[in-house]
């Protein structure tokens, strides 16, 4: 198959779907591959390394189109494009099929099959195709070095000879991918970093991450995101009043304020008022990460950077993959390729378009002539956490009860034990004549003793304390020598095997005894 | 002047005894505590033979001198996987030992009976002592000498089976006859009827009426418990063979085998509370025989059982720090302790932290794998208990289960309504990586799956023990 790689037409998009390491990867698959010219110019790949890598550079958009079997791209094609879309060939691309239906309605129609990045299934077997994380982290990791380019002071506290400076106060809204990585760097770059999501679950990573979870004061019981595919769902109206109101209490202190929070197919929830934007500093800087779906703070203006009249800098940016070109470039061709590999399974440069694949099949949304939109639930579910049992953690004074407790019960069941034996061993003492009763009192000694010599028994010689206590239980063959000179020759008979019996036992269980004593050796 | 040189002797071994069981707490002090268990029997024979037991004492010794050699060659040529065999064997040796001992006093004692008084005064030995005897001591005698030959009797032919089944000789899967436990009862009650009998009239057809339901319960009973649960059933009959010495002993007005064998019925009934608690299970349900079935829905268990190749078990363990090995019966039954062990020291050379985590009913007998791995020339500071261990797991990277099923069953504490809820076992899926070495697909004795082999972290590493090791071995250098 051959797989083509135009050049993006949108407006200031620097990505390219195919670079010169991927191209390898993919002719290795059998694929042949072809790219538009000057189609890597933006991200830094020219048609040199291209062509050095086995790719064939054709001139016009139109050939590639002609050319390619399989066509890799960055952005949902325009409406030219969407003309050169032609049966039977595959698109592999960013591609809402909410927004853009009506594309997906024509290449379906055309019997093209189109494959949108955006619907890959966030299961662990496909993290390795998922774009959208990897372009969130690429997002939340310029959302930060964008905040600090308008930012007009330092993120790491420092004290200088000129006087100290202050560390600065990062605050993320929403713990994804883009989240993470905003707060990783800010971290890193020295500032005290705050984060907030809906999903509780999620303190754990944000605090390995080095920030500090901003946890509200209400109690519901919050859906484990990862039962959602791992997106956060639609919060509760009080739940929501509450978590603005923390906002609006920590506002002040924020010098720079990130915004992550997206829920799939809906507007961004508004989270950063106006007055949460009015009480904060002069030069503090909002990078709104939700921009393109309507921002989470309502003064951004998409694609934008404003300055409000209290001197706060809002970044509306939706381009911060492609302001980073060279970096997106790769992480998404290395994407798409994972994508082609699984789709090329015998590595015979055919592609074997699964629908039965829970990842392809999630991910086609025109296949066949027909529109393959919304898909089936995947089988694997991501596996949620189980809610973990709560611990009741008790006080010294009830832990002190407790053993109070347990030491009179089990000076009770002590006592109880006592006072049945001794009435037992009293009740044999009044109709067992005094022979009897000295050896009674040997015999019950002799258990006793047992049983304060046994427990101190290693776990590990519980074999050789076997085979040694049949060597000395066979001294009963002293009652056999007893026995023997006595009577008639019946009695001698049978005394004589017990002898022989009991001898057998005594030799053979001291010296295996000995024998497997002697393995045990130290390191 | 000769029956107190004599209790003396008997003072001294009745020590030695007791030291000889205490040294057994460490490795090394019962290298010399075996040491005084035989110098104390050798002590007490030799005094009985020169005092109460002179008459015919060539007889004895040559007796003594057979009997000897035969141990002797048993106790060199035995195999160690073949000790628990040897242990029941033994066992059923006293048992009927026992019944001759008790035998001989009745039929002594009914002689004595006969005998007028005269002639009475003028006994010595043992048919002297019974010849002092009052009415009431005739009576406890009667019922001394009966529990000595009933319980003899049911170690006798309860050994002879497990010997039976762990030799492999008998089927291992439990078995009753029809009627199942209502039998045993009705031997009991014969057992308890002819007791009555037999303190009243002093006959021998009671008696031997009672030997034979004796006998039966011996073989039904140990009949109806499978192999997994021979840990339990070996030490019951070990205790019992100390009870049944006890009982001899009291109707022999023999102090030294009555603190002898309340020695070991109390060893032996330890072992079994320990054995029990470990499968946590009541001693009645034991003895009764078989698991209950469950007690509701059981989980079902997801996932798929992976295999993995010897190369893959290696790579793994070349990259592992520390690994712990789950020994069970499927280890002794291939023969693969010498690998195991050959597998421990290459890796331990390669400065690995490698421990073994024992279950305290892995294998056949209480203790079998220690013996097992010491004789392989594991050195017994990395053999580890369970309790010891069960805490280090989750900082392990592999573990390897070898041939256990049932003692590394997860459902145990998942699943309350597993057959095996409860019992405690070890928790070796919290280790990064688990290999189950494992002929098959089957289940474990307890008849029920095992979520362990289903677990993400799990691979299977089919084939005989023995042999897959071998393959180990090669990768390994």
């Amino acid at each position: 198959m051959k797989i083509g790689t135009p050049k993006e037409i949108f407006d200031g998009e620097n990505r390219v779907a195919m670079t010169p390491a991927s191209a390898l990867e993919l002719q290795k698959l059998g694929h042949d591959c072809v790219i538009e010219t000057k189609a890597g110019d933006a991200a830094g790949f020219s048609d040199k390394s291209y062509k050095d890598a086995g790719v064939e550079v054709v001139k016009t958009a139109a050939a590639l189109w002609k050319a390619a079997d399989v066509i890799a791209k960055v952005r949902v094609p325009d409406a030219d494009e969407m003309k050169r879309l032609r049966a039977d060939q595959t698109l592999i691309s960013f591609f809402s099929p909410v927004a853009d239906d009506d594309k997906m309605k024509s290449a379906a129609k055309k019997g093209a099959t189109v494959v949108a990045m955006e619907m890959i299934p966030r299961i662990s077997r496909a993290q390795k195709m998922d774009a959208l994380s990897s372009m969130a982290n690429i997002a939340g990791y310029r959302a930060v070095i964008e905040a600090g380019n308008h930012f007009p002071r330092f993120f790491t506290g420092q004290i200088t000879a000129a006087g100290k400076v202050p560390p600065a106060k990062v605050l993320v809204v929403g713990a994804g991918v883009a989240g993470l990585a905003a707060i990783g760097t800010a971290t890193s770059l020295g500032a005290i970093t705050y984060a907030f999501d809906v999903r509780p679950e999620v303190a754990e990573q944000v605090e390995s991450m080095g920030a500090q979870f901003v946890f509200l004061d209400f109690d519901e019981d919050q859906k484990d995101g990862s039962e959602t595919g791992g997106y956060a769902a639609v919060s509760s109206p009080e739940f929501a009043a509450a978590q603005l109101a923390k906002f609006r209490e920590i506002a002040p202190d924020m010098d720079i304020v990130i915004t992550t929070a997206l829920i799939p197919n809906r507007a961004a929830p508004e989270l950063w008022t106006e007055d949460m934007v009015k009480a904060m500093k002069p030069g503090s800087v909002i990078v709104d990460l939700a921009a393109e779906k309507g921002g989470n703070c309502k003064l951004t203006v998409m694609d934008e950077k404003i300055v409000t009249e209290n001197g706060v800098t809002i970044i509306g940016y939706t381009d911060f993959p492609s302001r980073m070109a060279a970096q997106s470039s790769t992480l998404y061709a290395t994407n798409v390729r994972h994508l082609l590999t699984d789709l090329t399974p015998d590595k015979d440069g055919k592609i074997n378009h699964n629908m039965e694949d829970d990842v392809i099949r999630g991910a086609t949304i025109a296949h066949a002539s027909a529109v393959t939109f919304p898909p089936p639930p995947p089988k694997i579910q991501a596996i949620a956490a189980k809610p973990k049992a709560a611990v009741v953690e008790l006080t010294p004074e009830q832990k002190r009860a407790n053993e109070v407790a347990a030491f009179k019960a089990q000076t009770k069941s002590q006592v109880t034990l006592l006072a049945v034996g001794a009435f037992l061993l009293l009740a044999v003492g009044l109709v067992a004549p005094a022979s009897f009763m000295q050896h009674f009192i040997v015999f019950v000694l002799a258990v006793f003793i047992g049983f304060q010599v046994i427990w101190g028994v290693a776990h590990s010689l519980h074999t050789p304390l076997m085979a040694v206590t049949n060597a000395i239980s066979s001294i009963i063959i002293l009652g056999a020598l007893m026995q023997i000179g006595s009577g008639s020759f019946i009695v001698v008979v049978l005394a004589a095997l017990a002898v022989f019996m009991t001898g057998i036992n005594i030799f053979g269980g001291f010296l295996v005894t000995r024998r497997m004593l002697a393995m045990f050796q130290k390191s | 002047m000769e029956f107190g040189f004599t209790t003396a002797a008997y003072v001294v071994s009745a020590v030695l005894f007791i030291l000889s069981l205490g040294g057994l707490s460490g490795q090394e002090s019962a290298k010399r505590a075996v040491w005084y268990g035989i110098v104390g029997m050798a002590l007490a024979v030799a005094a009985t033979l020169v005092g109460p037991g002179a008459g015919y004492w060539l007889l004895s010794v040559l007796m003594i001198i057979g009997g000897g050699a035969i141990g002797y060659q048993l106790a060199t040529k035995v195999q160690m996987t073949q000790m628990p065999e040897l242990v029941a064997a033994m066992h059923s040796l006293v048992g009927l030992a026992a019944v001759f001992v008790g035998l001989i006093a009745h039929i002594e004692l009914t002689r004595v009976m006969g005998m007028d008084a005269a002639t009475r005064e003028g006994l010595s030995g043992f048919a002297g002592l019974l010849a002092h005897k009052s009415g009431v001591e005739i009576s406890i005698l009667r019922v001394e000498l009966f529990l000595g030959v009933f319980i003899g009797a049911i170690t006798f032919t309860g050994s002879v089976v497990a010997y039976g089944k762990l030799a492999g000789k008998v089927d291992s899967v439990a078995k009753k006859l029809p009627g199942g436990h209502l039998l045993n009862i009705a031997a009991a009650a014969i057992a308890v009827v002819t007791l009555i009998t037999y303190i009243n009239t002093g006959g021998f057809f009671p008696l031997f009426l009672m030997l034979l339901a004796a006998l039966f319960i011996g073989y039904h009973l140990i009949m109806g418990i499978g192999g997994a649960d021979m840990p339990v059933v070996v030490s019951m009959l070990n205790s019992y063979s100390g009870w049944a010495a006890a009982a001899i002993g009291f109707s022999l007005g023999n102090d030294l085998l009555i603190v002898v064998g309340a020695l070991v019925g109390s060893s032996g009934a330890i072992l079994s509370y320990i054995m029990c608690k470990a499968m946590n299970r009541s001693f009645v349900s034991v003895i009764l025989g078989g698991f209950g079935g469950p007690q509701g829905e059981q989980m079902a268990v997801e996932g798929e059982q992976i295999a993995i190749d010897a190369d893959g078990v290696a790579s793994a363990l070349e990259e592992a720090d520390s690994v712990i090995i789950i020994p069970g019966y499927g280890m002794a039954v291939a023969q693969a302790q010498q690998n195991v062990a050959e597998l421990t020291r290459r890796l331990r050379a390669k400065g690995k932290t490698v421990r073994f985590a024992i279950h305290p009913v892995a294998g056949r007998l209480p203790g079998h794998m220690n013996v097992l791995l010491a004789e392989a020339k594991v050195p017994y500071d990395i053999v580890m208990e369970m309790d010891e261990i069960n805490d280090d797991f989750p900082t392990t990277d592999v573990a390897i289960v070898i041939g256990s099923n049932d003692i590394v069953n997860p459902a145990a504490q998942d699943d309350p309504n597993s057959p095996i809820a409860g019992m405690p076992v070890l928790e070796c899926w919290k280790a990064k990586q688990v290999f189950v070495s494992k002929r098959g697909q089957g289940t474990g004795y307890s008849g029920i799956e095992n979520p362990l082999f289903f677990k993400e972290n799990t691979r299977m590493f089919y084939g005989d023990a023995k042999a897959s090791l071998d393959a180990l071995l090669s990768k390994i250098s």
